[in-house]
């Protein structure tokens, strides 16, 4: 008997999905448990795993193609159905040898169709990966224990903690012991972190010593194409960036505007600052307090689009871009205009430091209108950046360089640096972009007048 | 030809019987006081069947009538601080002794039944019907029967199994300094079996005052004794163990009582233990109202012919003979006997209301159901006050030694603080110090208290334990391996950890028992378990678990100190090492307070004795950031919680270490404990490093595959990781 696979809800109120790759071929057969597909929905890419032993009969939507949850998208036949149902790939006949597997797919769907409604179950309305429950007999011998029947394994403090917190434990992935839920990962939500690269082991046996420390061992790819490169699996942080980054430049209006800064008075405010004071402060500090300074001469800049309307912050919140190994990271400042030079420093450092050691909170990571970039570390001269969305505006930070610059007719050496502001123009015009580059740029130069 | 002598028995063995002359010479007194007894019993016994016909006795209710004569006359010339125990035939036993307490064996025919006598006749109805107002509060009911204050210690519904425990007392009445004797009843059924056998022999040894009454009704409930023993005269047990034994007929009370006086003068001077075999009949089967010959195990006419033989009829025919009573006084001592318990009963059930005809137990006079728990241990009151010392914070002067010196040096310590310590086991007094010299030097001081025991661990921790329960000394006793705790589990787990709340809750058992796990030494499957997963599980034992020196002084103090059975449990991979000790061996370790032997949050580890060494070597070795809890205290009612639930809510995750087998393995209680406790603290299953399911084999090979050691720990750690998810 073939099971019809339907679209899972891998979000709660997640109305619609698109599967992103198939990681099954018609004809495949499949374990329970085995990765059939990655979905995609607006917030995660999820591996959506078999629930049911058999063959893959057919895929019935194309890769990038969005479908409500509950829709099929898949069917496969109970194992040994291949056998007489299968079609045989290739030459086995166009017309007739494809004919039976759809006619077993109708009768499948048909069927599921008069079974009763499998999204009111709680616990499978619950589950990110389990989705409605599509198998059609009783669970099989053997079969991956945590989520079988659509039930998930969830470790009692995490439900405890997750009720607590108003956690929705259905967008929490499970890196458990069979896909248990563990305060780790929760954890990880919570701080907004990426889920880690590997699915779990199926431990049926304990697992020896733990094997958690570097990122995993690029694998030799089965292909032909073996000997040309070493397939590097995707994290989630990774798939993150991808989404993310792509949803913003190619959905997002972005232009920008390029100034070159004098860093002279800067550089040696912050030498005096750092003389003797407790506090170090970075040349970064001191442009994240500049950039407030601009937002607070320009507010209508410090705005984000919201679709139906455009929001206007009430405080400037600047998020940092902190490069962390395997990606990077963006925790936000806030309200980095009332703060002093030194509390935005301590503030900075701290947050540099938590990013790094992965443990971060979801609720820093999240808000803000504007992201500071800053590669000038590196000796970059200038870049362009792609804008965090929901954000509207990201400045591109290059390295100070001395340069000869035009003063009253005169060239003199002066340290200066390039910044890109990039912008969303659903947000910000031209123009206004403008009058905050040019009051950044007026506060750079005059520094002292970041501090007051 | 080999040369032949005859060997003769180094004790006498007597037949002894009344004759005219001896009832003549008997205080009329006396014999008053022997027919009040056995009719006041005999009425009691009617009663208890009648109530039972009616379905108001719960459990069985082993009638005693017909063999009253064999208690009556044995008790009757006993003193009140003379101990007598019994067995699940018992009620005409402690009746005997009760009423011999209360009435000094001499009674008024014409006001038989003074208030006291009344008091002792309702109360030990109650306790039978499981009532409130019972001996032990209706809690022991028929079979467990205990008045300390009148000498009666207790009966028992084990066969033999009250026999170790009265010699306990007949030690301490011996070495007290007293010349006041024990008495133990049991039946023919009971003859063979080991604690009665055990006993005379280490009764014999150590010339105990200490009566082995045999009441032999020639049946095991249904099996004759001839069937059962290929010497059917019970009595001759005794020349064996180099006892002497007297014969008598059961049914002559005065018989008995002259058997009595002769046995007792020896035990009083302290000549040692005697036997007695009385012959007896039960007129009725094992239990309930109806005769034997209605089961199908013995005749009619035999049962005719015991009847004729009534030792109520053969007392009151002799009084009369003697006009030392008239007829009708006799009746009157019947009248007013069934008169007395008529009204007894009266007080303790009343008519059903709702069926008519038939009496129910007054309800208010059940025990509260909250009852059922109280007074299993006691309420550790007896620490209040003590000077407590924590060995991790303290910052005096220490000494450097051996682990097993400082078991040694605690004890004597001890003993010479507080004279009542008594040390006994199998070689404790020889070896300088025993097998492992954990009683180096205590002979030597305490000659007299440091007793070297035979092989018969059942006898002799039974032993320990009626001393406990006698109160005037506070036994230590070793078991040389745990795993001979099956071989004397009779007396540790049904006698010693029940005694106390079986018997009403009230009376202490303050016993230390002593054992080395050997797990590594290659003494194999019978002797390398780890004890504390079965006495944790068995009711009323405390247990401590000390994995340092210093930990074992103050434990072991407090474990003297308390007035509950304590298990003390050492490790043979201790002994050696060197550790520094508190100067002071007087201070103790809190009752119920656990160590944290490293502070971390991953997870939490809780092992004890040896294993925390392991588990801190394992948990240096994974990196694992865990919290390892040295437990101390092992059992139920001292467990420390309060530090435990902490460090389970911070770390949600929980590893038991522990080295011994599997099937009798300590953590499987704590697991359930901490499931349901911690439940929604928890981020994985409560996880368990033990040894395999064998008992460890001799082979040095299997014998380490078969336990934990830091390898099994580190193991376990990495369960705790993988259970933890990624990082």
């Amino acid at each position: 008997m073939a099971s019809v696979v339907r679209m899972p809800e891998v979000l709660a109120n997640v109305t619609e999905a698109a599967v992103a790759n198939w990681l099954v071929q018609k004809g495949q057969t499949v374990a329970v448990g085995a990765p059939l597909a990655e979905v995609e929905t607006e917030k995660a890419v999820v591996e959506y795993a078999a629930e049911v032993e058999g063959t893959v009969l057919d895929l019935l939507v194309e890769e990038g193609q969005s479908v409500a949850v509950g829709e099929p998208i898949a069917v496969i036949g109970a194992p040994g159905e291949e056998s007489s149902e299968a079609a045989p790939s290739g030459d086995a006949g166009i017309a007739g040898g494809a004919e039976p597997p759809v006619a077993a797919d109708r009768a499948a769907i048909d069927e599921q169709a008069a079974a009763p409604e499998p999204e009111t179950a709680p616990e499978a309305a619950a589950s990110p990966v389990a989705g409605a429950p599509t198998a059609l007999g009783a669970p099989h011998e053997g079969s991956g224990g945590a989520e079988e029947g659509g039930r998930r394994a969830v470790s009692p403090i995490v439900r405890r903690l997750a009720r607590e917190r108003g956690v929705d434990l259905a967008r929490v992935p499970g890196t458990g012991p069979d896909g248990r839920v563990v305060r780790r990962d929760l954890e990880r939500f919570l701080a907004g972190q990426p889920e880690p690269q590997e699915a779990p082991e199926p431990a049926a046996e304990p697992a020896p010593a733990p094997q958690r420390s570097a990122a995993p061992e690029p694998s030799r790819a089965a292909a032909p194409d073996a000997a040309r490169f070493d397939e590097v699996p995707l994290t989630g942080m990774r798939r993150a960036i991808a989404r993310r980054l792509t949803e913003s430049k190619t959905t997002v209006p972005h232009f920008y505007v390029v100034g070159d800064v004098r860093m002279d008075a800067l550089l040696d405010l912050r030498a005096q600052l750092n003389d003797g004071g407790d506090v170090r402060v970075s040349v970064n500090d001191l442009l994240v307090k500049a950039a407030a300074g601009a937002f607070k001469r320009v507010p209508d800049a410090n705005a984000t689009w919201a679709g139906t309307a455009i929001h206007r912050h009430r405080t400037v919140d600047v998020s940092i871009a902190v490069a962390i190994e395997g990606g990077l990271l963006t925790p936000v400042l806030r309200d980095v205009g009332s703060r002093s030079i030194g509390d935005v420093a301590t503030a900075s450092a701290e947050l540099i430091d938590r990013a790094r050691q992965g443990r971060l909170k979801q609720a820093e990571l999240e808000g803000g209108a504007f992201s500071i970039s800053n590669l000038g570390m590196h000796g970059v001269k200038e870049f362009s950046a792609i804008i965090n969305p929901p954000q509207s505006a990201i400045l591109a930070v290059g390295a100070a360089s001395a340069r000869p610059v035009v003063e009253d007719g005169r060239i003199e050496v002066r340290r200066v640096m390039t910044v890109t502001l990039s912008a969303d123009h659903r947000v910000i015009d031209g123009a206004l972009a403008a009058q905050w580059l040019a009051a950044f740029t007026d506060l750079v130069e005059h520094p002292m007048r970041i501090l007051l | 030809m080999p040369k032949r002598s005859r060997l003769d028995p180094a004790v006498d063995w007597i037949r002894l019987e009344t004759t005219d002359e001896d009832w003549k010479a008997a205080d009329p007194g006396l014999l008053t006081g022997m027919l009040a007894e056995l009719h006041l019993i005999r009425a009691f016994e009617e009663t208890v069947l009648e109530l039972a016909g009616e379905g108001l006795v719960h459990g069985p209710a082993h009638s005693s009538i017909g063999q009253e004569g064999g208690a009556v006359g044995s008790i009757i010339g006993l003193r009140s601080a003379d101990g007598v125990n019994g067995s699940h035939r018992g009620h005409h036993q402690f009746l005997a002794k009760a009423l011999t307490h209360v009435s000094g064996g001499r009674f008024d025919t014409g006001a038989l039944v003074p208030d006291e006598v009344d008091t002792v006749l309702q109360r030990t109805l109650a306790e039978i019907l499981g009532l409130a107002q019972g001996f032990c509060r209706g809690r022991g009911g028929s079979m467990h029967l205990q008045w300390f204050e009148a000498g009666a210690l207790g009966t028992n519904a084990i066969v033999g199994g009250g026999v170790p425990m009265g010699a306990g007392n007949a030690w301490a009445q011996r070495h007290a300094g007293t010349s006041d004797l024990t008495m133990s009843y049991f039946g023919d059924g009971a003859v063979n079996i080991g604690s009665v056998l055990e006993t005379m022999n280490l009764a014999a040894a150590w010339r105990l005052p200490f009566g082995f009454f045999i009441e032999n009704n020639l049946y095991a409930v249904s099996t004759t004794v001839q069937e059962v023993t290929g010497e059917a005269r019970l009595s001759g047990r005794g020349p064996g163990f180099g006892i002497p034994a007297w014969q008598v007929d059961g049914m002559d009370p005065l018989a008995v009582h002259l058997a009595t006086e002769e046995a007792a003068e020896r035990m009083r001077a302290g000549d040692g233990p005697a036997v007695i075999e009385a012959e007896v009949y039960r007129f009725f089967h094992q239990n309930g109202p109806y005769p034997g010959s209605a089961f199908g195990y013995r005749p009619k006419d035999e049962e005719t012919s015991w009847r004729g033989r009534d030792p109520i009829e053969r007392v009151t025919r002799q009084l009369l003979d003697l006009g030392a009573m008239t007829q009708q006084e006799a009746d009157g001592v019947r009248e007013q006997a069934v008169q007395a318990m008529r009204d007894v009963a009266s007080r303790l059930v009343e008519p059903d209301p709702e069926s008519d005809g038939k009496r129910r137990i007054r309800p208010d006079l059940w025990p509260d159901p909250a009852f059922v728990d109280v007074g299993i241990r006691g309420d550790a009151s007896e620490l209040e006050g003590v000077r407590t010392l924590e060995p991790l914070d303290h910052d005096g002067e220490t000494r450097s030694g051996r682990f097993v010196d400082a078991v040694a040096g605690v004890m004597q310590h001890r003993m010479e603080q507080d004279e009542r310590i008594v040390v006994l086991g199998e070689d404790v007094h020889r070896l300088n110090g025993g097998t492992n010299g954990a009683t180096k030097g205590l002979a030597k001081a305490f000659p007299d208290r440091v007793l070297g025991t035979p092989i018969s661990e059942n006898a002799f921790v039974g032993l320990g334990g009626g001393m406990a329960l006698d109160g005037r000394f506070r036994p230590v006793v070793e078991f040389m391996y745990p795993d001979f705790l099956w071989v004397a589990a009779d007396q540790v787990f049904n006698q010693i950890g029940k005694a106390r709340h079986m018997f009403g809750g009230d009376n202490p058992v303050p016993l230390v028992l002593r054992t080395k796990v050997a797990m590594g030494s290659g003494y194999g499957s019978q002797h390398l378990m780890d004890p504390a997963g079965v006495f944790a599980t068995s009711v009323g034992w405390r247990i401590v678990a000390p994995s340092t020196a210093a930990d074992y002084v103050g434990l072991m103090n407090t474990a003297l100190d308390l007035q509950d059975p304590v298990l003390v449990i050492e490790h043979i991979d201790l002994y050696p090492l060197t550790e520094d000790v508190p100067v002071d061996l007087d201070y103790r370790l809190p009752l119920g307070k656990a160590a944290v032997r490293r502070s971390g949050d991953d997870v939490t580890v809780l092992t004890y004795l040896s294993m925390v060494r392991h588990a801190l070597e394992a948990v240096e070795q994974t990196g694992v950031d865990a919290e390892v809890i040295d437990l101390r205290w092992l059992d139920r009612a001292s467990f420390d919680w309060d530090t435990v639930g902490e460090s389970i809510k911070r770390t949600n995750a929980v590893l038991i270490v522990e080295q011994g087998a599997q099937g009798t393995s300590y953590g499987g209680w704590l697991a359930d404990e901490v499931q349901r406790r911690f439940f929604d603290w928890l981020d994985q299953p409560v996880q368990r490093v033990t040894g395999s399911e064998a008992s460890p084999s001799i082979s040095k090979v299997l014998e380490r595959a078969a336990i934990a050691r830091t390898e099994e720990v580190v193991a376990g750690l990495e369960r705790v990781v993988a259970g933890m998810g990624e990082r």
